[in-house]
């Protein structure tokens, strides 16, 4: 059921992708490598992964201008990745939420940032990316 | 049947003496009966009979004292009743009063002299004993009710649907540092948060139909803390009393607000794991799935995957997601591949106490899995002459201290193809995972006579000694 979307047609969501460079924060080297995989899949450029803020933050502060758009798990070891939010923020690159946390634990100032529960579908991932820089 | 002769009045009955006659003999509720100076009942009229019991025959010519209680005879009440009326025209009073059976009820009584003094006294008496109790009751529950609200943790008030107060026990005082005064009426909403006013106001819109108010809102103490207070109030039994008012209590659950809020985050906390655990999980399948030949081998390499990620979440969950024993978590793993090799001199397991940080025992356990598997395939597990050490030891001489383990297989006849397939997934979690999310430092190396695994994870300072939460 998965495969016809993966393939899909130049313009659909997934294709969409296509040519994107794309940071990936996650912290479990597992997801992360699935993550990285199934959006590479889909045709785009991944940028990491990084597994803590600091790395990330590294990675944005270094190639923040040439990102589309970014991947974030909130929860990354024992610190949340919010500092890594506001960097893009500020430098204006959309970002989706990838966790397993309720939007209630969410605090109200990210909470309007769409978010995709784990596991993961990247078929929504890529709906909501298209969505982000179609707005 | 007997009553008494009226005093004498003469041979002709004029129609009003008549007229009285028959409202003293007809009287149920008025005991009336007449006297003589020192106090002989003269007259004894059917109430006196059902009211104190003894009849007209029993009385007549004797002393009618003995409705006075014992008490009131040894104080000489009877005459010193009859001496008021003499002085003051009439003497009227409340007292216990004695039945000819013994018992006593309350009553109010009158004392007349009669036209002619010295005929002596009528006397007026009627039970009130039924209303002399419902205000002593009304007293004594007024009184019990005081005690209950003075003596209870809760704050007790006294309120007007809509929220006008007319009392508030001590304890409210106590805790706002308002007085009495200042809190009747609306005084009292001051020491309610601004915030929470509007709800306290509208709690009372349809309060009246389901017959209880009640609301959650924050008081201030008198050090200025606001604390959460659960306010309910019911309606005061209408048929005790006509005030209207309803009766309230208001108590402090602002600990248990707490315990709540807590669990609120408990709970999103427990959703996030097991959905970090399931991305895990899916994770594992499908790198499982790309470095299977077939699902036949699929299978069993998933299941044991899957197994080992569950015994290091039963050890989380048996030290409440705090640090684990690394030498736990060691010999769960090897027991579960082995057939009891630890401690026959096949194994070596040797280090100090170390308390692995939570968050690195998932991938920690996963590599001993995919290490043991291993051995048990085609390493020292699998072969008569291997030996298995797992050695390791704290360095504490870093930037941050960290625990270095070695699994060292020995005396392995190596398959000639090498490691084979199994290179994949182990390989990778070994030397990119664990680095990547643990800041581990790895190496691995297929050697002559077997596996070398070096594993040098970051533990808290101090955390090698003992767990600490």
């Amino acid at each position: 059921m998965v495969e016809p979307a993966t393939s899909a047609a130049p313009g659909s969501d997934a294709g969409g992708l296509r040519g994107r460079r794309l940071l990936v924060v996650e912290d479990e080297y597992m997801i992360a490598m699935e993550l990285t995989r199934s959006l590479e899949e889909l045709g785009a450029e991944v940028v990491g992964p990084a597994g803590s803020v600091e790395d990330a933050l590294e990675l944005v502060g270094r190639d923040g201008g040439r990102l589309d758009a970014a991947v974030l798990d909130i929860n990354l070891r024992d610190e949340r990745v919010y500092p890594v939010a506001d960097a893009l923020t500020a430098r204006g690159v959309p970002f989706v939420f990838a966790t397993g946390y309720d939007s209630m634990a969410i605090p109200s100032s990210y909470a309007s940032a769409p978010r995709c529960e784990k596991p993961v579908d990247k078929l929504q991932l890529a709906r909501l990316l298209a969505r982000r820089w179609q707005g | 049947m007997s009553s008494a002769s009226p005093p004498p009045k003469g041979p002709e009955v004029s129609p009003r003496d008549e007229l009285f006659e028959r409202l003293v003999e007809s009287s149920t509720d008025f005991a009336i009966y007449t006297i003589t100076l020192d106090g002989k009942a003269t007259s004894w009229n059917i109430a006196a009979e059902r009211i104190f019991g003894y009849g007209a025959d029993e009385i007549l010519g004797h002393s009618a004292d003995v409705i006075f209680t014992e008490e009131d005879r040894a104080a000489g009440e009877p005459q010193k009743e009859r001496d008021e009326a003499t002085r003051t025209g009439q003497a009227a009073n409340e007292r216990w009063h004695r039945r000819k059976n013994g018992s006593r009820f309350w009553g109010s009584g009158s004392l007349a002299p009669l036209r002619n003094p010295q005929d002596g006294f009528v006397k007026i008496v009627r039970d009130r004993t039924e209303v002399y109790c419902t205000g002593e009751e009304l007293r004594e529950r007024e009184a019990r009710f005081r005690l209950l609200a003075t003596s209870i943790p809760q704050l007790v008030f006294r309120t007007l649907p809509g929220g006008s107060r007319s009392w508030g026990s001590p304890q409210w005082s106590d805790f706002t540092g308002m007085s009495l005064e200042e809190s009747i009426g609306s005084g009292w909403m001051k020491a309610v948060h601004p915030e929470d006013l509007p709800a306290t106001r509208a709690a009372w819109e349809g309060a009246e139909e389901r017959g209880e108010y009640y609301v959650e809102h924050r008081v201030r103490r008198g050090d200025g803390e606001y604390r959460w207070h659960q306010t309910r109030a019911r309606p005061v039994d209408a048929a005790t009393d006509r005030t209207g008012e309803w009766v309230g209590t208001m108590t402090d659950i602002h600990d248990l607000r707490g315990l709540k809020d807590r669990q609120a985050v408990l709970l999103a906390e427990l959703q996030h794991r097991t959905r970090n655990l399931l991305a895990v999980v899916q994770s594992i399948a499908s790198q499982t799935l790309r470095k299977s030949s077939s699902l036949g081998d699929f299978g069993p390499e998933f299941e044991g995957r899957l197994r080992a990620l569950s015994r290091v979440q039963g050890l989380l969950a048996r030290s409440d997601h705090q640090d684990i024993d690394l030498r736990t978590l060691l010999e769960v793993e090897l027991v579960a591949h082995g057939d009891g090799g630890v401690g026959t001199g096949k194994i070596t397991v040797e280090g100090p106490t170390v308390a692995l940080p939570a968050i690195s025992a998932q991938a920690m356990g996963l590599a001993v899995h995919e290490l043991a598997t291993n051995a048990v395939k085609y390493g020292a597990l699998a072969q008569p002459q291997g030996h298995l050490s797992v050695i390791w030891r704290l360095e504490s001489d870093h930037a941050s201290p960290r625990v270095s383990l070695e699994w060292r297989e020995s005396s392995v006849t190596m398959p000639p193809e090498g490691p084979g397939k199994r290179k994949g997934y182990g390989t990778e979690l070994i030397e990119r995972a664990l680095p990547y999310q643990l800041r581990a430092k790895t190496s691995l190396e297929f050697g002559q006579d077997g596996v070398r695994c070096v594993i040098a994870v970051p533990v808290r300072r101090g955390g090698g000694e003992r767990k600490h939460g």
